[in-house]
């Protein structure tokens, strides 16, 4: 039973990804995505309700397993060189020969005499990634269809390349599901390079110039990782003699030796280009050059996450250590600096970008601190972030192909032309941004775990605080629309396709369901993932309020007070009379436009252009880049010093 | 536990008297100091009773939502205040206040409310790291972020952290829109943004943020009445003593702007956390 759900996780994506590239029509094509997603879906359910486990599979198409997964990994890389030499690029040459000339080491001198074991296994924090992928992911991908057909239809393609966008769409989600799921680190390389692959292709979809160049500059930053990953096989096996994750997690906090804990930074390293952690944030934020249901998927439930689901993985085992307090400083810093990079952007998309850099950075941080209450913070900010932020992609989205920009100076007054759209953009920010939802539930949780460290207290408190500028200006601006004529609230004006409407109608209420049931998330999912490395309860969850030594945070109650204060004025607002309505206030001055922001100037009239401040002088990118990058990398650079 | 409840309940509803009745006084002193008779004691109760027999007049319905979601939030603070709750969930939940505030002021494309909403939030940019650093400082002294452990301490916090105390009064003066940093919503007839953040909100709706500021009023002298939370009669003489202090710096200083405010309480502010949370971590 087990193996054919695994089996479905990992093998049905890859399988169904063919038959994609296969349809030309568009009926099978939903067909199969949708039967796909609810397989998925349904698979990660059944395997989350059977619980932790560890599997070794005997024989895959009458192959050893470990044989087949050694020879995947070799044509994937060749398919990488293949890449390289086709682009011509020297860089890109020299880190797929430096991937498979260390693979094809440890392949001959070690994985034959490695001792055979689970090759693959999953805990609660798998299963929680499986779960995501299954539910978020699948989301996505069904939104894709919807905005497939409209975003061709925009280009004006005369034949169209959804074969093989839904082909590598669909393949990540296996990559990802094999990933997670994988005990050998051997597999969970196969898989993290697979992973680049289909990023690179989907980064590059469209085609353009821009495209093309940010998915080559996506395809080296994450093979710079491989490369790491490549590399950390051969230390990890050198220095403990095995590469299964569950030997290594095996003895938590017990002090690991210096060559191990290279390897620890190794694929550390790996992680963080993964997760686009300073300095490699750059790929991420050209990553949203691609159709936008893949930057929904790179930012919630795939990619990135890898990245930070292999750091939580491995925190356990270098629990104690310099390299972690440094991780933790490392990851707190780029939440930080991220968030100032927001409050400089006007682009949708990069403020999303430099947001969930500034997430994975928290969820970073979390692992370095440590503790059970940290890892229980990581792991459910996980889950949160990847429902809002995956929401709030596939708003702008919808948003990007009604208006035709993705500036937020744009978006002003969105609310009277998408009402359902802006309205869930709205609901997604604040589900990021403000108590008592589950984001702000785990940066609180971060925060109080941290008080060991008052450094990354004070850093974590201020990236927390930068938060608040850009949400807010941007759920603001979206509602900033004279009162319609026709009655209090707008008639739904734009209508997007049920494929894409229901994924994003669905998403919102998960993100706020999801922070309303945090108590029972934190039970069932993170405490028992915490209990199995560490020792202590983080929390004291009872009637609904988080309790710890450090303070206390009341889910419910906040739910209740805030919730009936937000209904009842929702009630008041909606029920208004129509003669309540009255026109801004212009000193008297307004010319009685319908925009209602027009004076009556002495030589006709004059509109009140508003823009919202981005303090570029002080958080512009060209500002602040270099430096944030310059000092990442000397953290980088002392963490590993501090090993040697 | 249900003691606290009811002086938490108790605490809620007499807050917005005491932050109305301060309001009254300052009022009253500030137009002392100007050589004005100035407005009766009970003003302000006066002025959003009035209000609030208004009719509610909107740009659109998110100006009528928004003032309650912000009177909901002021409120909460008080109560998890009263509640000796912690005191980042305090701050977060304050946000939420400060968030819809701007976020209304927002939802009417008047150049005025715009310009303050704009303003209000560099206000926010100013002041919450700076109380966020003060709640860093008390639990690093008592070792946990609940107000409950500030009583528990057994001694005031104030000779511990008296550069915190300065800090916490930045942050006073720009979350009670005093001078020098009263740039998001200045109330002076002949200064060119009208109220800014406020100008769209009228009638009830000006009543309820008017009623959410002194909720607002009630837990900042409450945050500061923690630095001495041994004695209430210590308590009492820094309260009167700091918002004295702080009338005074709004009528001798002229409003400044948001780029001074910024740099100036965040550089100052920072530099004073900074140098107290050092020293506090070589004295333990």
């Amino acid at each position: 039973m087990l193996e054919y759900l695994v089996f479905l996780l990992v093998v049905l994506p890859v399988l169904s990804a063919v038959a994609l590239l296969c349809i030309k029509n568009e009926g099978p094509r939903k067909s199969v995505v949708i039967a796909t997603g609810a397989v998925l879906a349904f698979c990660s359910l059944a395997l989350f309700a059977g619980g932790s486990f560890q599997l070794r599979p005997q024989s895959m198409l009458g192959l050893d397993p470990d044989v087949l997964v050694t020879g995947l990994d070799f044509a994937l890389l060749a398919v990488i060189l293949g890449i390289a030499v086709k682009l011509k690029s020297p860089l890109l040459i020299a880190l797929g020969l430096l991937q498979i000339l260390p693979l094809g080491y440890f392949e001959y001198s070690f994985a034959r005499h490695a001792a055979a074991g689970p090759s693959l296994a999953a805990d609660n924090l798998s299963l929680i990634m499986v779960l995501l992928v299954g539910f978020v992911g699948s989301l996505v991908c069904v939104y894709g269809l919807g905005y497939m057909k409209e975003h061709e239809a925009h280009l004006g393609l005369k034949k169209t390349r959804q074969p093989r966008f839904f082909f590598f769409l669909v393949l990540f989600l296996g990559a990802m599901n094999g990933l997670v799921l994988s005990n050998s680190l051997a597999w969970v390389y196969f898989f993290w390079e697979a992973t680049t692959v289909c990023s690179f292709a989907l980064i590059g979809h469209d085609g353009t110039q821009e495209a093309r160049a940010n998915s080559v500059r996506a395809l080296w930053m994450n093979m710079l990782g491989g490369v790491a990953f490549a590399l950390a096989l051969i230390a990890v096996y050198k220095a403990s003699g095995t590469v299964l994750l569950s030997d290594l997690l095996a003895h938590p906090g017990g002090g690991a030796s210096l060559a191990l804990l290279a390897a620890f930074f190794l694929l550390c390293f790996a992680g963080f280009t993964k997760a686009a952690q300073l300095p490699f944030q750059s790929w991420l934020c050209g990553a949203m050059v691609a159709p936008t249901p893949v930057s929904a998927l790179l930012h919630s439930s795939t990619m990135v996450k890898a990245g930070v689901y292999l750091i939580l993985r491995l925190a356990p085992a270098y629990a104690g250590t310099s390299l972690s307090s440094l991780i933790a400083l490392f990851g707190a810093f780029a939440f930080l600096t991220t968030a100032a990079l927001a409050i400089g952007q006007s682009n949708a998309k990069k403020i999303l970008a430099y947001s969930t850099i500034g997430n994975l950075g928290v969820i970073v941080a979390c692992a370095g601190i440590n503790t059970p209450a940290s890892i229980a913070a990581g792991v459910m900010l996980l889950i949160f972030h990847a429902v809002s932020k995956a929401l709030l992609f596939l708003c702008v989205g919808a948003i990007e192909q009604r208006i035709g920009s993705r500036d937020i100076e744009d978006m002003r007054g969105l609310i009277a032309v998408m009402p359902r759209a802006a309205a869930l953009t709205v609901a997604g920010i604040l589900t990021m941004l403000l108590p008592p939802f589950g984001v702000l539930l785990t940066k609180w949780m971060a925060i109080e775990s941290a008080m060991a460290s008052p450094l990354l207290v004070l850093i974590l408190a201020l990236g927390s605080a930068l938060t608040v500028v850009f949400w807010t200006r941007w759920a603001g601006l979206l509602l900033s629309a004279p009162m319609p004529a026709a009655g209090l609230v707008a008639p739904g004006a734009a209508v997007q396709a049920a494929s894409m409407r229901i994924p994003m109608t669905l998403l919102a209420y998960g993100a706020v369901l999801a922070g309303l049931a945090s108590p029972l998330i934190y039970r069932s999912l993170a405490a028992p993932f915490v209990s199995l490395f560490y020792k202590g309860a983080a929390y004291d969850v009872s009637a609904g309020s988080f309790a710890s030594g450090a303070g206390t945070f009341s889910v419910y109650p906040l739910f209740l007070l805030l919730g009936a204060g937000f209904f009842y004025a929702l009630r008041l607002a909606r029920r208004l009379p129509a003669r309540s309505a009255s026109a801004p206030y212009l000193c008297g001055e307004q010319t009685g436009d319908a925009a209602g922001n027009v004076f009556r100037g002495p030589l006709g009239p004059v509109a009140a252009t508003p823009a919202n401040l981005y303090l570029s002088a002080i958080c512009g990118e060209e500002v602040l880049t270099r430096w944030i990058n310059v000092i990442a990398m000397t953290m980088l650079a002392v963490m590993f010093g501090g090993i040697l | 536990m249900t003691s606290k409840f009811l002086l938490a309940l108790a605490l809620t509803i007499a807050a917005p008297f005491i932050g109305g009745l301060v309001t009254g006084i300052d009022r009253k002193i500030t137009a002392r100091l100007q050589s004005r008779y100035g407005p009766p004691i009970a003003q302000p109760f006066y002025d959003v009773l009035k209000l609030l027999g208004k009719d509610r007049m909107v740009v659109n319905m998110w100006q009528a939502l928004c003032p309650v979601v912000t009177l909901t939030a002021s409120a909460l603070c008080v109560f998890l205040f009263g509640m000796q709750a912690d005191l980042l969930l305090i701050f977060f939940v304050l946000t939420v206040g400060g968030v819809f505030l701007i976020m209304g002021a927002m939802a009417a494309p008047s150049p005025y409310s715009q310009i303050g909403a704009q303003r209000e939030l560099m206000q926010m940019l100013a002041y919450e790291p700076l109380l966020i650093l003060v709640f860093v400082s008390f639990s690093m002294v008592t070792g946990s972020f609940k107000i409950a452990d500030v009583y528990a301490y057994g001694r005031p916090l104030l000779p511990q952290l008296p550069l915190m105390f300065i800090v916490l009064g930045y942050a006073l003066t720009i979350k009670l829109r005093k001078s020098p940093f009263d740039i998001a919503a200045c109330h002076h007839a002949h200064q060119e943004i009208v109220r800014g953040v406020l100008t769209e909100y009228s009638g009830p709706n000006l009543a309820l943020i008017e009623i959410a500021h002194w909720f607002d009023v009630a837990l900042i002298l409450g945050l500061c009445s923690l630095f001495w939370s041994t004695s209430a009669l210590g308590a009492a003489t820094l309260l009167a003593g700091a918002y004295f202090l702080e009338l005074v710096i709004d009528n001798v200083t002229a409003r400044m702007t948001w780029r001074f405010m910024l740099q100036n309480a965040l550089g100052v502010g920072l530099a004073l956390s900074v140098l107290n949370i050092v020293w506090q971590s070589f004295n333990n």
